[in-house]
């Protein structure tokens, strides 16, 4: 599975929500999702790829797909060192 | 007063409330552990201020609403100190939502955060306090027994944490340990601004005979005072700071006396 595929997977069931609904484009808001939503995505997505998202990181993402860009680059980063 | 060569650890230190405690204590000469879960920035501007004052600083990330962060965080206390002389119980999260509308999801969130975390982190420090003593202080809200919009959940755990105090009071009191609450009316921070908007906050100042807001170090001194000797005696009690708000009633007028 791709980061993307898990991310979408890790706030599908979180938030209840269809995988479907959580397109690259999609904000919280769209799909509903409240403060409590996000940041236990941000926890499971955490210990799922074992980085560390800090709120001033997470405040940036404009939508899903900028969400998934980020947690890709922070992988990478973590295998290059 | 003075808590030189003491080891703090300070739960949600990184900013807020805990922020203040952790530089109180530490210009009253302790080392401090800052454990943060969601700023690391904040937490590290903290610890940078803390060596400032010539003590030493840590910082540890850990959710307190996760057993196994709790345990991970104290492992490290332990593997690096050894020891530790004072807890405070500060880090908080909620959700705010009419009492109607809680889930299970929400209840438990705030519940592990606010008040299972002041029975795990004080589990856990014990064992760190064996044969040296030691304090314990967790940060409560008039909204344990005040009915504040949409607080409920957050209130509910406050008030967990209150009876909880005093029952770890008496339990500890034999290993020389102090345990006691401090809970503040409205403080000006950031969390104050999420879950309440700026003019009920205004609201609140003709209604606090001091005459202005509670401010973190306020809430600060308190607990510093309460990490002392000279708060030996204190067992137990859930001290309030708020300027007279909880015990004010609009029937005096306020007006100065020539």
């Amino acid at each position: 599975m791709t980061v993307e595929e898990q991310i979408r997977e890790i706030i599908a069931r979180i938030v209840h929500v269809d995988k479907g609904v959580i397109t690259r484009e999609a904000t919280f808001k769209d799909i509903k999702a409240d403060s409590l939503d996000i940041v236990q995505a941000l926890v499971a997505v955490e210990e799922t790829f074992g980085i560390e998202i800090p709120d001033e990181d997470a405040q940036k993402f404009q939508n899903f797909g900028d969400f998934v860009s980020y947690v890709e680059s922070r992988v990478a980063q973590k295998e290059r060192v | 007063m003075s808590l030189k060569g003491k080891l703090a650890l300070v739960t949600g230190g990184g900013r807020g409330i805990g922020r203040a405690i952790a530089l109180k204590l530490a210009s009253e000469g302790a080392d401090v552990v800052v454990n943060f879960f969601r700023r690391r920035e904040a937490a590290e501007q903290t610890a940078k201020d803390i060596r400032a004052l010539g003590v030493k600083a840590e910082v540890i990330r850990a959710n307190v609403g996760d057993q196994a962060k709790i345990d991970e965080m104290f492992d490290m206390i332990s593997n690096k100190f050894g020891y530790l002389d004072i807890l405070i119980n500060n880090a908080a999260s909620g959700v705010g939502r009419p009492v109607m509308d809680i889930d299970v999801k929400a209840w438990e969130w705030t519940m592990d955060i606010n008040a299972r975390a002041c029975l795990l982190c004080t589990q856990r420090a014990v064992k760190l306090m064996e044969g040296r003593g030691g304090k314990i202080v967790s940060i409560s809200s008039l909204g344990s027994f005040l009915v504040w919009p949409t607080y409920a959940i957050v209130g509910v755990s406050k008030g967990a944490l209150e009876t909880l105090t005093r029952y770890l009071a008496i339990e500890l009191a034999p290993r020389g340990i102090c345990v006691n609450a401090v809970a503040a009316s409205f403080v000006e921070t950031e969390a104050l601004k999420f879950y309440f908007d700026e003019m009920l906050n205004q609201a609140n100042l003709p209604l606090t005979p001091a005459g202005r807001l509670v401010t973190p170090e306020d809430v600060a001194n308190v607990v510093a005072f309460l990490c002392s000797e000279e708060a030996f005696m204190i067992r137990g009690q859930t001290i309030i700071v708020d300027g007279g708000f909880s015990i004010y009633s609009p029937l005096f007028s306020l007006k100065k006396t020539d």
